[in-house]
């Protein structure tokens, strides 16, 4: 280093060094740990300040320069090697160094007349404090940069700005400031403790807004979870988790009763809204099924009009359910003997429509989740709201969402003509959700498949029996990948399409692949199959079934 | 689980996607089908399965006349003690007064649309002489899509009258692409020529419709359309875009080119429902297809002022029966103004506030026309009821301080006293609201406030009118007038108080107002024969209070200019005049006046000022509510277990609710296996509850299911077992 030293005598290279002051700082908490790179600097500073003194005797331009440079030039020499290039390199690189940001910024920035004089003025002291301590512009850059907190603090106050200190900023221009009450010998490690300590956050900001709360927990580098799975845990299968359900009472049943016969105290008020053209909307967490059965009980029971209302029950949560269907229903509740138009459902509900305005019935259309998926389409909302914008058509329906009233624009709304109520009933969803199969969907378990053996074997008695052949291959073949124990996947083991094609026709189950997807097609609306691409795009076709299932099927298939 | 046993009654049906919900007993279903033939019985089967007040209600109601029984939603009130009469009288109240303001709404929205559709009329009309290209009216019918049914359903009765022609209205719902739309148009315009809906029926089922010659078409060729309406003179087919906006830009243009190149067999027009700007329209198609285009620009009233017809004729209105008060009206009037409601919303509000006052008030009942309500009707509980109203007291405690206090004595102790005062407030009302809207009436035609109308009203409903208030500071400015001013102000007034005002439905009030309008005769001849005496002068006749007569004087003094006011001096007839002004305010503000509504005794009969039921039906906040009853079930169950536990998570919750707690301090990425064993150490062995594993998990898979059904988890591919949270309520 005192080679190097002497190497960069000239004015020049030191005008190029002072240029990269800046940038020093950051550099040295890193590495101010151990005492021999900590010799370094002070031999450094002593020479420098030397030389600098001479400059600034002599050379005018330098006046300014020679006293700021000093420092940084030991701390340079400490931690880089000789060669200019590496440290001209760092220039542009954001600063990557562990202790706040803040304190970079502020030690960046810091003016230099402080420096200065402490440099200047007392040469001797400088020395005695890098000795013993951080060095000392280090200090001053700490100070300095509490000052601007200190300021920041402030400001915040002064200018009325949010009151929650956990806010990043705040945070840190807080942590900052209080490290000054600490007593002068913590001083070193202190800001640094408690910076680092935030970067942890262990605890997350609580009574933050839902928008904040959103940003906080988005932020990037937050989402750490642990690495724990499932595997350990035996899942539920239908059989068990039925068999629980059996055996389980809710503590809160008569609760929920008692609630739900609250609600049902409103039966008359939504059949007088329902009577005057609105649309009554029951939104709130809890199945309202049963609510809305009952108030259907109570529509035909209590109805004083010489013709009872038709009520048709559409359940929205039904995976299967089409506009079509309702509407078709519908028709037929107008009049069985009348036979709608098929075909396009906006057609289909003019045709509905002027049927329903020849007869002289009312119609109460109840709609169980009208929020659910298979509604949630643009067209078919619009076509219920044409369907209850007719005089003698009554909607109820049920949400089970928190934002089911984005499905409407203010059109739909004013044809909706929808009355609100709040219908939390804590209803257990039997029917709506089906239960294990959701769960297993959303941990990407098992995809969504026909029930267990009995549903495979029922579904393959109605196929041809190339068919049959071919489901037991498939099935063969998974159960030895099983015991092989190789290409399990989520799904299952996936077995190559090629392959299985190949075996097929080996086994005269079909001669063209044209036969072969005609029947993989077959299994795949039933469901019983599935298929992926794997990463490097090779389909792969896998049974979502356990292996007792398997063998249980293979068993059933080959007697 | 009981649940679980109840559902097994009705578990096929769930899981259809619908079916006919059919009454679960077979018995109820014979009545069903009798009840059509024999009516009578139908009502004593129901009768009979209610408690005595209902049955006696219906009794009653069989009894009297027909239609009356089958109207009645409505529910004793008190309890279940009020009388059917009542009841009924409730509901026949209702049934007037609704009908009444909707036959006027409607009137008034289509009033307002009578500009416009004149303007399409006679563009539609005149310009297919003027060009071979397709007239396009483009009609700017703002962003709110929900009154533009009404204004293209007017569009389509008059067009066909004036012109006639075929019109048929597309919505973008209903013709997603070219084949629906056009058979759309063959079959409407088709229809509207010949009745027989058959027919048509039958062309659908097909795909193909058989021409007066025998030929097929398909049903989306328009030679189908030339065909049927070859008959006509001249074919003449108009087609409405409603939601311009909404349709796929793509068949916006094929539409057209396709109907240019039959303009020569079919002459159609378009007409185009716009939201935001033709710049914006006309961006969206394509050169060649705008140059088609005849086009033409028209403007739709704006919904400002709509909305104040709309409030003037059913809000403020002499036939507006039931008054909404100041603080429910306030607030639909901003959520108008806010542009986050049409003025659809703005009516069923004002139909929902009637509907709850006359469906949860038994006051309302004295709303009923003179002569319904007699002493019968009044039970023991509504003379209680009143008593316990805020402006009885209100009322007793003013008749105390007057001195009246035999008058209190008796409203307190009598009870045939009270039902007197009762009967006698229906007369009451009405001289106040005739007052009220007077005074309004008067108020506006001055023309000197130029604040809106509705805030006039709000404000005289909410503090009553008093000329020297500041929002109806009104006797200022007048004092200011100059003579021909006053004049001209005072012709104003007369001719108000002689027509009235239609659009509030005021008649012309000349035959009661004789004192006022003497005096302001006296007044107009004094002030138009002081001008006369004045012609000659220099000077006009001018007031004290007028700004000329204010002079600034400049004098210069030692070089130094002061300023200093000083009062012009008055001439006679200046004093005179001066007089006239003062005696014309005195009259104003004395005949102008009107009290607070809420200061009138009775008032919660007539007047309906409550947010609630309104805020909670129509602006819904769900995420609140969905958030409330996870994070605080015991607000709804009201069950003994979970009430101590306050906001913290107990085991005895719900297992949505314990896994919505830990959902709530997870970050974006959840990981399930934590959840898990985060929810069984609160629920499993080790908590009070301690469940078994197994049962813990069917519990845990019932909570997660329910989430992610609820949207707030959905899966997530980036780490197995893993979900992503979706929703931050």
């Amino acid at each position: 280093m005192v080679r190097r030293k002497s190497t960069e005598q000239e004015p020049a290279s030191r005008l190029a060094r002072k240029r990269e002051l800046p940038l020093d700082p950051y550099e040295v908490p890193d590495e101010t740990t151990s005492p021999k790179r900590r010799r370094g600097p002070n031999k450094n500073n002593i020479a420098d300040i030397g030389a600098a003194t001479l400059k600034a005797s002599s050379l005018k331009p330098l006046e300014e320069a020679g006293p700021t440079e000093t420092i940084p030039d030991g701390a340079n020499g400490a931690q880089s090697s000789p060669q200019p290039t590496p440290v001209k390199k760092r220039r542009g690189r954001p600063p990557k160094v562990k202790t706040g940001d803040a304190a970079n910024v502020a030690a960046a920035s810091t003016p230099s007349t402080t420096r200065r004089k402490n440099v200047a003025a007392t040469p001797v002291k400088l020395n005695g404090t890098n000795g013993v301590d951080t060095p000392s512009w280090r200090n001053n850059a700490d100070r300095s940069a509490r000052r601007k907190s200190a300021r920041a603090l402030i400001d915040r106050v002064v200018g009325g700005a949010l009151s929650d200190d956990e806010d990043e900023d705040g945070g840190i221009a807080r942590e900052i400031y209080e490290a000054r009450s600490y007593p002068p010998p913590k001083k070193r490690g202190r800001p640094r403790k408690a910076v680092s300590a935030r970067k942890r956050s262990p605890t997350p900001p609580r009574d933050l807004p839902p928008h904040e709360q959103y940003f906080y927990q988005n932020k990037p580098g937050l989402t750490k979870t642990s690495s724990n799975n499932l595997s350990s845990l035996d899942l539920l299968t239908h059989e068990e988790y039925f068999s629980v359900l059996r055996q389980l009472k809710d503590p809160h049943a008569s609760d929920v009763e008692f609630l739900q016969s609250l609600h049902a105290e409103s039966f008359p008020q939504w059949s007088f809204e329902i009577s005057q053209g609105f649309s009554a909307c029951l939104y709130g967490y809890g199945s309202k099924r049963r609510l809305l059965h009952q108030f259907a009980t109570y529509l035909s029971e209590r109805s004083l009009s010489p013709q009872p209302p038709k009520v048709v029950i559409v359940n929205g949560y039904v995976r299967t359910t089409t506009i079509r269907e309702i509407l078709s229903i519908i028709g037929n509740a107008i009049d069985p003997s009348y036979k709608l138009v098929s075909g396009n459902p906006a057609v289909m509900v003019q045709n509905l429509l002027s049927l329903l305005s020849t007869t002289g019935l009312t119609v109460v259309l109840i709609i169980n989740s009208i929020d659910a998926p298979p509604l949630r389409k643009a067209m078919t909302q619009s076509i219920l709201a044409q369907l209850a914008a007719h005089t003698q058509m009554r909607l109820v329906c049920s949400a089970d969402t928190p934002d089911f009233h984005l499905l409407w624009d203010s059109g739909l709304r004013s044809s909706f003509n929808l009355a609100f109520h709040d219908c939390t009933t804590f209803g257990s969803f039997g029917a709506e959700i089906d239960i294990v199969d959701e769960v297993h969907e959303l941990l990407g378990r098992k995809a969504r498949r026909v029930g267990g053996k009995e549903g495979v074997t029922y579904v393959l008695r109605s196929l041809p029996e190339n068919a049959k052949s071919l489901f037991r291959l498939l099935v063969s073949e998974s159960l030895a990948m099983m015991d092989e124990g190789g290409g399990i996947t989520a799904e299952g083991p996936g077995i190559e399409y090629r392959i299985l094609y190949n075996k097929a026709v080996e086994e005269f189950i079909c001669s063209s692949e044209m036969a072969f997807r005609t029947l993989l097609k077959e299994f795949h609306d039933h469901q019983i199959i599935t298929s992926h691409k794997d990463s490097i795009g090779t389909e792969l076709l896998s049974l979502p079934f356990r292996k007792d299932e398997l063998e249980a099927i293979l068993e059933e298939l080959m007697s | 689980m009981a649940e679980i046993e109840d559902n097994t009654v009705f578990q096929q049906d769930d899981h259809r996607a619908a079916y006919i919900f059919s009454a679960p007993s077979s018995e109820d279903q014979h009545h069903h089908a009798a009840s059509s033939a024999a009516r009578p019985t139908k009502r004593r089967r129901v009768s009979s399965k209610k408690d005595g007040s209902k049955s006696r209600q219906q009794t009653a109601a069989a009894a009297g006349e027909e239609t009356a029984a089958a109207r009645s939603a409505f529910t004793p009130l008190f309890n279940g003690a009020e009388s059917p009469d009542a009841v009924r009288l409730r509901a026949e109240s209702f049934e007037t007064a609704w009908p009444v303001l909707d036959a006027r709404i409607q009137h008034v929205l289509r009033e307002a649309n009578r500009n416009t559709l004149d303007e399409v009329t006679s563009f539609i009309g005149n310009a297919e002489a003027e060009t071979t290209q397709i007239p396009a009216g483009i009609i700017i019918t703002g962003p709110n899509i929900a009154s533009q049914d009404l204004l293209f359903e007017q569009l389509a009765d008059t067009l066909c009258k004036a012109t006639q022609a075929r019109f048929v209205r597309l919505r973008s719902a209903e013709a997603p692409n070219l084949k629906a739309a056009l058979k759309k148009i063959i079959k409407d315009a088709g229809a509207s020529g010949r009745d027989d809906d058959d027919d048509a029926d039958d062309d659908d089922e097909t795909g193909l419709s058989v021409g007066k010659d025998g030929r097929k078409y398909l049903n989306y060729d328009l030679e189908t359309l030339h065909v049927a309406l070859g008959a006509n003179e001249s074919p003449r087919v108009i087609v409405a875009f409603q939601d311009s906006e909404a349709f796929d830009s793509g068949l916006l243009t094929d539409l057209i080119a396709l109907f240019h190149s039959w303009h020569d067999r079919i002459r159609f027009s378009v007409l185009f429902g716009i939201a935001t700007s033709v710049q914006l329209f006309q961006a969206r198609l394509l050169k060649s297809t705008a140059r088609y285009l005849y086009g033409a620009q028209f403007d739709v009233v704006q919904a400002g002022s709509v909305l104040e017809s709309v409030f003037k004729s059913a809000v403020a209105g002499s036939q507006a029966m039931v008054r909404l008060g100041p603080s429910l009206l306030r607030n639909l009037v901003e959520r108008q103004q806010d542009q986050v409601a049409g003025i659809q919303v703005f009516i069923s509000s004002l139909k929902y506030a009637y509907m709850c006052h006359f469906y949860a008030n038994p006051l309302s009942m004295f709303l009923a026309a003179d002569g319904h309500v007699d002493r019968q009707l009044l039970q023991p509980e509504h003379t209680q009821a009143v008593r316990t109203l805020g402006s009885f007291k209100a009322h007793v405690e003013r008749a105390v301080e007057a001195r009246q206090l035999n008058h209190a004595q008796s409203l307190l102790d009598d009870d045939s006293y009270l039902v007197d005062q009762i009967l006698k407030q229906g007369q009451r009302r009405q001289d106040h609201v005739m007052r009220l809207l007077r005074s309004l009436h008067l108020i506006t035609a001055m023309g000197i406030l130029s604040t809106p109308f509705t805030d006039l009203y709000i404000s005289a409903l909410a503090e009553g009118i008093d000329l020297s208030s500041d929002m109806f500071a009104v006797v200022d400015p007048i004092k200011r007038l100059g003579p021909d001013g006053i004049i001209s102000l005072i012709r104003r007034i007369v001719s108000a108080i002689e027509t009235g005002s239609p659009e509030l439905d005021l008649p012309g009030w000349e035959s009661e107002a004789d004192e006022l309008m003497a005096a302001l005769g006296e007044i107009r001849d004094e002030v138009e024969t002081l001008v006369e005496r004045t012609k000659d002068n220099r000077n006009p006749l001018k007031s004290k209070y007028g700004a000329q007569n204010k002079v600034l004087r400049t004098t210069v003094v030692a070089q130094k200019v002061q300023l200093s006011r000083d009062t012009a001096t008055l001439t006679e007839e200046d004093n005179a005049f001066t007089k006239a002004i003062d005696s014309l305010a005195d009259i104003l503000s004395q005949h102008i006046h009107c009290d607070p509504a809420e200061s009138l005794f009775l008032h919660e009969a007539w007047l309906y000022d409550s947010k609630s039921p309104y805020r909670d039906v129509f602006i819904p906040r769900p995420a609140t509510t969905f958030g409330r009853a996870l994070t605080r079930p015991h607000d709804y169950l009201g069950c003994a277990c979970c009430g101590n536990a306050g906001g913290a998570v107990a085991s005895t919750l719900p297992a949505t609710a314990i896994l919505y707690h830990l959902y709530l301090e997870a970050g974006a990425l959840i990981n399930v296996a934590d959840l898990w064993s985060a929810y069984y150490a609160s629920v499993g062995d080790e908590s009070e509850l301690g469940l078994d594993e197994r049962t813990a998990l069917v519990h845990f898979y019932q909570g997660l299911a329910e989430l992610r059904m609820m949207g707030f988890v959905r899966q997530s591919k980036k780490k197995a077992d893993h979900v992503a949270k979706l929703k931050w309520l």
